[in-house]
Parts: C-alpha cells; structure tokens; sequence
C-alpha cells in the first residue's frame, strides 16, 4: 500500500500565490471566467457594509453592491492590506453595482467610507482552481475514461468470484481470484486515495491487525492455504460491497490533477518493486506476475494519457519511456503461459529471472519519475 | 534548554545508586580524567561506571556480531568473559592482545592476528550483552539472575525477518574510527571464542547515523537524511538516567542498558526515485538543513500542533520525526547509536542490499522500543521505503572495575 499522491505542487506552481486582479471600475462586467462564480451581496448603510464578515471560496467572486438608503455610504471596497483590489463608487441611494475579482485563500478588507463600523473582513479559503488548457482537459478526460473502465470491469469480475466463494465452490472461486486482481493492480492508487478502501480491498496479512484481514487476500488465503470457504461468506459480500464503492466514487466528483496521473504511474511501479517482485502480493496464490502486468500496464496507460502536455518540453523522454515500457513488456513474455492464470506461479522463478526483471522495472521507473516535474512545467508554461 | 556540559562520565557517575564498585570516588575523578585524555589520544577508557559503547561519542564504523554459546558449563563461561575482557582491555588501549611472547614465537601462532598493529585505538569501545536464552539454559544455573525487563521481542507490526541476522545468546557491539581496528576486535573476540561461542551473525557498519553527543554534527543515513537530530544526547545526564540506564533488577545490571537491534533493509532504488517533497513528507524534515518542516532549523522543536494554508499539518500524520516524537508518545525515548550498511547485491533484485543497522539503548525494552515500533510499524509513512528484516535484544550489564570482568555480577553469589 503506498501514500497518497503529492498535490501541492499544482497550486504552487501555477500561479505563484499572487491574487489575481481582473476588471473592476466602470462597469459590473464578469470577468470572463468560467460560471462558477460566487455571489456575494451587500447593503451600503450608513454602519458601513453589510453584512460585515462574509466568507467565500478561493476562485472567481462577483460582488453585488446595493444602497440600502444611506447618504453617507456610496463605496464598497476590497483590500489586501491597503492595497485596494476591487470597488464601486457613487453607489447612491436607490442605485446597485458589481465588481468581481479572482481571489486566492486569505483574509481581505471590506471598506466602506463614511460608515459608523469599522471595516469588515472578508474571509477566502480553499485552493485556487487552475483553468485547465485544452489539452489538459482532454488528458485527464482520457485517463478518468480508463479508471471508470478498469472499475467497472473490476466490479464486474468481482461478483463472480464472489458467488462462487459464497457457493462453497473452492476449485472455481480459485479459477475466478485472477481476473479482478488485473483490474484493480491497474488503479490501485486511485483506490489508495479514498481513505481506507484500499487496505480493505487489498491488505496483505500483516499489513492490518488480525481483526480488519479480509478483502481479496483473506479470501485468498481461505482457498489456497486452508481450501475452503467456511466462514468467508461476510469477508465475500463485504469485498463486493467495497469495490462497488470505489466504482461509485470513481463515477462521482473525482478530482484529478495531470501531475497527480503522472505521480500515479510512479506508485504503480513502486508496487512493483515492493512487492510483486518479492512475491510478497499474492502469497497463497502465488498469482505475482498477474499483478505485475497489472501494474505496469495502469502505469503505461496513465502515462501515455499525460504524455502529450510533455511532448514539446522533453520528446526524447517521452520515447525512452515508452523504450522502456516496451522491454519491461518483453521481458514479461518469457513467463506468459496459454493456460491460467496467463503466467508462470511466482514461486517458479529464479533469482537470475526475479533479477532481470526488477532491472527492466528500475530503469523504467528511474526514467518515469522525471515526468511529474516535466509535467507541471508543461502546465504552467 | 542550556545544559552544562559537564564531563560525560562524571556526570553518569554522580547521584547513581551505588554498585559495589569500591571507592566511588576514585571511580568518577579516574574516568574524568581517562575522559579527558581520551579526546587527545583517541582511546576511550574500558573501565567504569558503565560500560563504554553507550554514551561515548559515536564512532565512525561498526562491527556487531551476535553468537550462540555452545556450552552450559558456568565455569567455561565465566573464564571466557575474563579472557575477553582482557583482549579487550588491551585493544582499547591501541596495544597488541597478549604477551610479547605470545606474538613473536616463530613456532606458535601469534596472540593478536596482527592486522591492527600499527593502528592506534581510534577509539574502540567494545560492548558486551547476554541474550535472553542464556538465562533459560538450566546448566548454567542463571534463571534467578534473569531480568524481568529482558524478554524476547515480541512480533511487531512491519516485521519481515528472514532468520538470518537474529536473536543470539551473546553480542558484541565493536565501534571505532578505523574499520580495520573494529572487524580485527571482533574476529579476534571470535577467535578467543572458540569452542565456548560459534559465530551467529554479523554485520559491519560504515557511518553512524546518530549523533549522541551536542558536539557532534548530526550525520546523514543513506536516505540522504540528517539522523540522530532529536536523539538523547550523552551530556544530558537526566535523560541518559532516566530512559538509558538500568537502576533497578539485579545488581549486574545496574549501571546497564538494554540493547535491541533491527536490521532494517532500505529500498533505496524506490526512494531515489521519489519526488524530494515526498522524501521531506515522509519524514517530515527538509532534506538539506534537517529542519522540522515549517521551520527554519535543524534544532527547531518540532512543529507538531501548526497547520498549514491548507489547514493539514505542516508535519504530516504519518511522518516519522511526528510518530517516533517523545511528545506523541507519553515521552519515550531511546537512545539511538545505528549505523550504515551495505551488503553488496540482493541477487534476487540487482539491488543494493543496504540500509540502517538500528541500534538502540533504553532501560526497558517493551515500554520503550516495543512500544515505539508498535506504532512506527503500522502507520509510518517510511514503511514504504524499508524492511525490518533482523531483530534481537541483549542485556547490557553494568560496567567493570578495574581487576574485574563483563558480567562479573552474574556469577557472584547473590547478586
């Protein structure tokens, strides 16, 4: 299990924490922003502005000024610090006017002259969405398409495997563990983002106290350590139950950033490196290689569908990767089989044969940890 | 917090319970003395309140080695702990082991092995500890003298050990700043050994990866991190008293410590490959300056109660410095003396096998390692990047007066 994906970097790098400043005077235009504006309306009185806190996410701020029948009051102002960001003037009695401005987290002034009250503050929390480019857009399109594919596959391979677990059925439960293992070893860092669905999904035996073991790797144990299903029922549904949640969130509100993708292929091949190439993931079942494929090909395909916003940085690194992906693939080969699962068992591997293929995972891995960088610079270039 | 700095064995020496060591007095003005000339020749004395290994100044290069004893016969052990003492006495003081005799006679091979000659101390100290098996041996009649402090480990969370650098009956922790004088103290300890003790396992260390003392620069582990920043330092006597020294239990362990080592295999091709802010997050340190993140120095206290802008700890949940802080954790602490090390190439892997040779001391090992690792095992966001893959603990007895021997109180009657 790994943790979860760096974020930071996105808001860090692409606007360099400076508020930004957009239109004002003159006339209640929008700034052009998307539609996602926030509403914020005041009253001029003669305390001054009303209401006196008001609170807003980071991100783009229509303000709404009205009179509300003060003689004295015919201003609203928004500062930061003395720094005057956005106001309307003349704003007399039976009169209304806007402004809107971008604002990044912080605490900001509201001022207006002549009122009774002092100035009033004007709370922005949150983190300030970029506007993506089009390419972008269409990358991390692609790639949700991908994970809801691979999680509705995944809840789809699951069910099967679950019956058949449920059903006493030990030879064909056993026959059924490999296809799911496939899609979920591709989005597994997806998974690792919701909290704790992936230890319940995926956990190894010593990876949680005795308590909360179940999920794939209970069940895995339960057919080929012990071969049988008694008292896996609860442990069956609740798996089926979990893998369904993912796919709910998956489908809902996933937030995905390029860079984030981009991190995503590297976690994939550390998975590799701790613990499909040790054999330490499927120990009953000795169904490794399974998972390995599984990995690299989610790390391939998250890669290939950020590859583009570096395409013009870095095109060289763009093509060793792919080098690389192509002699991991290639080395794979030798241990595919016609038969189930597809592979050799891990436990039929050599050191020289572990060796080799660890090699062709680190060269790759070392060259992939490069595109997250390239990346975020791609972005905000 | 200003401490004194005041002589390092002086300081363990005052307020101490006595241990029957004779004069006391004699003992603490002796050791300052020893102290103060063991900066400017670089031998570090053996004799004293405690054995040396501890609180001296870490060294820069380990050689610990671990043996199963192969005889229940009391007498063979006791003459074994008096004959190491004795070649141990004489390589701390740079000097050859054995009789001049016993090294130059052309028909008998020499004492000493030799490959020291020429070298001085370098500021050996050689570390001695009784596993707990030894104590369950009923030949040797030890049961009575048993510390109840002294159990095997427990399985703990983020174990993965292979059996091979594991338990023993009887360690030796060997430190100095010559490679070549630590691996001669052992394989000669070994040799002497022969017959009564066969070699377990062992393993060389090549850079310290605590500082122990104030004046020492805190040296970096092969994460690329600073290491050893918050450990308890020699000067502070208090702490030293209060999580190091035993002052309870039978007399031969008075003055003594609990050692427990781990040894932890670092993924180290996974962790170069890691973004640097995922490095400093995991431990929750900048790399370069050491400092706690979201603060500006290596010593800064740690910032655990501040938030971020993005109201998340500036010091992740699942950092290391926050889960191993004495402040999360009732104020445990240990005093930590690893050291670096590389075992050439996983064959499996094409790997480097290399990482940290954990070593630690504290007054009860459950209530202070076992129950660190019980969190850092389940939670620590370094899991990732390491195995524990070796394990052991040994009971470090008191220290040795002049004419005596390690462990002598183990077979005193009554003690």
């Amino acid at each position: 299990m790994n943790r979860v994906p760096v974020r930071a970097l996105i808001a860090a790098l692409a606007f360099g924490l400076v508020a930004l400043l957009v239109a004002a005077c003159g006339g209640g235009s929008s700034d052009g922003s998307s539609g996602d504006s926030e509403q914020l309306t005041f009253k001029l009185t003669d305390a001054g502005c009303e209401p006196h806190k008001a609170s807003a996410k980071a991100g783009p701020i229509d303000f709404e000024v009205e009179n509300g029948g003060s003689a004295g009051v015919t201003e609203f102002e928004i500062l930061e610090g003395e720094t005057i960001l956005g106001e309307r003037e003349n704003i007399t009695e039976g009169l209304s006017g806007s402004f809107s401005l971008t604002l990044e987290e912080g605490e900001y002034t509201m001022r207006c002259n002549g009122g009774t009250e002092e100035d009033g503050t004007l709370k922005v929390t949150g983190e300030l969405e970029t506007e993506a480019s089009p390419a972008t857009v269409k990358a991390i399109d692609t790639y949700k398409k991908y994970l809801l594919k691979n999680s509705e596959e995944l809840t789809a391979k699951t069910k099967p495997f679950v019956a058949a677990v449920i059903a006493g059925d030990v030879a064909e439960a056993k026959r059924l563990y490999a296809a799911p293992r496939v899609n979920y070893e591709r989005i597994e860092p997806v998974a690792e983002s919701f909290g704790d669905l992936d230890p319940r999904i995926d956990a190894r035996e010593n990876d949680v106290p005795k308590s909360e073991f179940g999920g794939f790797h209970r069940l895995e144990k339960a057919l080929w350590e012990e071969e049988t299903t008694k008292n896996m029922e609860p442990v069956a549904e609740a798996l089926l139950e979990d893998v369904e949640e993912l796919e709910e969130l998956i489908k809902g509100k996933v937030k995905i950033h390029a860079v984030e993708i981009a991190n995503g292929a590297n976690e994939l091949l550390t998975e590799v490196s701790t613990s499909k190439i040790t054999g330490e993931e499927e120990r009953y079942s000795h169904l490794d290689l399974v998972d390995f494929k599984g990995n690299v090909e989610g790390a391939e395909d998250a890669f290939l569908a950020v590859a583009p916003l570096m395409e013009e940085q870095d095109p060289s690194l763009v093509k060793e990767v792919e080098k690389d992906f192509a002699a991991v693939y290639a080395a794979l080969k030798p241990y595919e089989t016609n038969q189930w699962p597809g592979f050799v068992l891990y436990t039929e591997l050599t050191k020289a044969d572990t060796r080799k293929l660890a090699q062709t995972i680190d060269t790759l891995a070392e060259k992939l940890s490069l595109v997250p960088a390239q990346i975020a610079q791609g972005e905000s270039a | 917090m200003a401490l004194s700095r005041r002589r390092l064995l002086a300081s363990a020496g005052i307020g101490a319970a006595g241990v029957g060591l004779g004069a006391g007095g004699y003992l603490i003005g002796h050791d300052s003395a020893e102290a103060d000339a063991a900066e400017s020749t670089g031998s570090v004395p053996f004799y004293g309140e405690h054995q040396a290994g501890i609180a001296t100044p870490s060294q820069d290069r380990l050689h610990f080695a671990s043996f199963d004893l192969e005889t229940e016969d009391r007498t063979e052990l006791r003459e074994l702990m008096e004959e190491w003492t004795r070649a141990t006495v004489e390589m701390t003081e740079g000097k050859m082991i054995g009789t001049y005799a016993g090294n130059h006679d052309e028909l008998a091979p020499p004492e000493d092995t030799g490959e020291a000659v020429g070298l001085p101390a370098s500021n050996l100290t050689v570390t001695f500890g009784f596993g707990p098996g030894v104590f369950d041996r009923p030949g040797l009649g030890l049961a009575a003298r048993k510390p109840a402090a002294l159990k095997p480990l427990p399985p703990l969370p983020g174990d993965e050990l292979n059996g091979l650098e594991s338990d023993g009956d009887i360690c030796i922790q060997a430190c100095a700043d010559d490679p070549q004088v630590v691996f001669h103290a052992i394989r000669d300890l070994a040799r002497i050994g022969r017959g009564t003790v066969t070699m377990r396992w062992s393993q060389l260390g090549f850079g310290r990866t605590s500082s122990t003392t104030r004046t020492q620069e805190t040296p970096r582990n092969l994460f690329g991190m600073k290491d050893g920043t918050a450990n308890i330092k020699a000067e502070d006597g208090e702490a030293m008293d209060k999580y190091v020294w035993v002052d309870e239990g039978p007399a031969w362990m008075r003055g003594g410590s609990y050692l427990v080592t781990r040894r932890i295999r670092m993924i180290l091709e996974v962790w170069d490959r890691s973004p640097l802010q995922d490095q400093e997050e995991t431990i929750g340190r900048k790399k370069y300056s050491g400092a706690p993140l979201g603060e500006q120095d290596e010593f800064d206290p740690l910032p655990l109660d501040v938030k971020g802008d993005d109201g998340k700890p500036v010091i992740p949940e699942d950092a290391h410095v926050r889960l191993a802080s004495a402040t999360e954790n009732d104020g445990v602490r240990i005093l930590r003396r690893g050291y670096s090390f590389t075992d050439g190439v996983d064959q499996s892997l094409g790997e480097l096998e290399a990482g940290l040779f954990f070593i630690a001391f504290q007054r009860d090992p459950e209530k202070q390692f076992v129950a660190l690792q019980r969190k850092l095992g389940q939670f620590d966001a370094l899991n990732e990047y390491i195995h524990h893959v070796g394990s052991a603990v040994f009971a470090v007895p008191g220290g040795t007066r002049p004419g005596g021997f390690v462990g002598e109180g183990l077979f005193r009657p009554g003690s």
